[in-house]
């Protein structure tokens, strides 16, 4: 990937429950905390998200749980996870692996990738375009309105 | 000893806000009722109506991810229940190697049907579960239940 050096890395900074919606919302920021993305994920997968933020190791595997085994087993790592693309408020991803030495990319929802990417202790990239392009207008009215107590609370 | 399952359909359940895959022998002489989240349902229920989303859903991501490496699903196995938790695991062909990956049957099921794989439940899981609970589960269960299973 000729563009790989232009790729802003992100680290997720929290889960927040929508009351309005039977959603989650991500939030990454950039290192220098000068870009925020949300990206709204469905309450599985935010709760994924949320267990690999907090080191929580459930008694069962999970779903990404169960993925990141595959690669402990088969012997492929991912190497990072970027978010590609957003058309239409939805965003894109492709997860990067490696594998006998051969880098894969394979398509995925950033909730997926983020979720691989948090338990593999994988990058989590975007391209700038993402950033540009993100519809972050809302975002800080939305934020103003709520109250830092959703933060955090939600159950699994 | 293995008994291959197939799945008959899925439940919902409106006592408990979940679902319950329902997995049959080919006799259909012994029923195995797995109660499973809403998005394990729902990822069961995709790849039983074969319906392809816009977006590949996690489960579509396992199989992709396995299609990437060449790994091949070959069965996914029931193979304990305890404390009402049923355990089982995803057996893949990679190289000239097999492994068995633990797994929550609701994951295994779900990767199963997306790579046409057999499912199985042991003996001893047949065994162990009595359908009596589900059975009094559904001698409890009003017609108006069926089908209500908005979020």
């Amino acid at each position: 990937m000729s563009e790989q050096n232009n790729l802003i890395s992100l680290k997720v900074h929290g889960v927040l429950v929508d009351p309005n919606t039977d959603t989650q919302i991500v939030i990454l920021r950039d290192e220098r905390n000068s870009e925020v993305l949300p990206i709204w994920v469905g309450t599985a997968e935010g709760t994924s998200i949320r267990l690999a933020l907090e080191g929580v190791v459930p008694p069962r595997p999970m779903s990404h749980d169960l993925i990141q085994s595959f690669g402990e087993h088969l012997g492929f790592e991912v190497t990072s996870v970027v978010i590609t693309e957003v058309k239409n408020n939805t965003y894109y991803a492709s997860i990067h692996l490696t594998h006998n030495g051969l880098e894969r990319n394979v398509d995925s929802r950033p909730s997926d990738a983020i979720a691989l990417a948090l338990r593999t202790k994988s990058p989590i990239l975007v391209t700038p375009e993402v950033l540009e392009r993100r519809g972050g207008e809302n975002l800080d009215a939305w934020l103003a309105k709520l109250d830092p107590k959703s933060f955090g609370q939600q159950e699994a | 000893m293995l008994n291959q399952m197939n799945v008959r359909g899925l439940l919902f359940d409106p006592y408990n806000n979940a679902y319950i895959v329902i997995l049959r022998d080919e006799q259909n002489s012994d029923m195995l009722p797995i109660w499973v989240g809403k998005s394990e349902a729902s990822a069961i229920s995709f790849a039983l109506e074969k319906i392809a989303p816009p977006r590949p859903m996690t489960h579509d991501l396992m199989k992709s991810i396995l299609d990437n490496v060449e790994a091949k699903v070959i069965s996914a196995v029931v193979t304990d229940l305890k404390d009402n938790t049923y355990f089982a695991k995803i057996h893949l062909l990679y190289g000239d190697s097999e492994y068995s990956i633990d797994s929550r049957p609701s994951d295994a099921i779900a990767v199963a049907l997306r790579t046409d794989a057999p499912i199985f439940a042991t003996e001893e899981v047949l065994r162990k579960q009595s359908s009596e609970e589900l059975e009094r589960w559904l001698e409890n269960l009003k017609p108006e239940d069926f089908g209500k299973s908005e979020s």
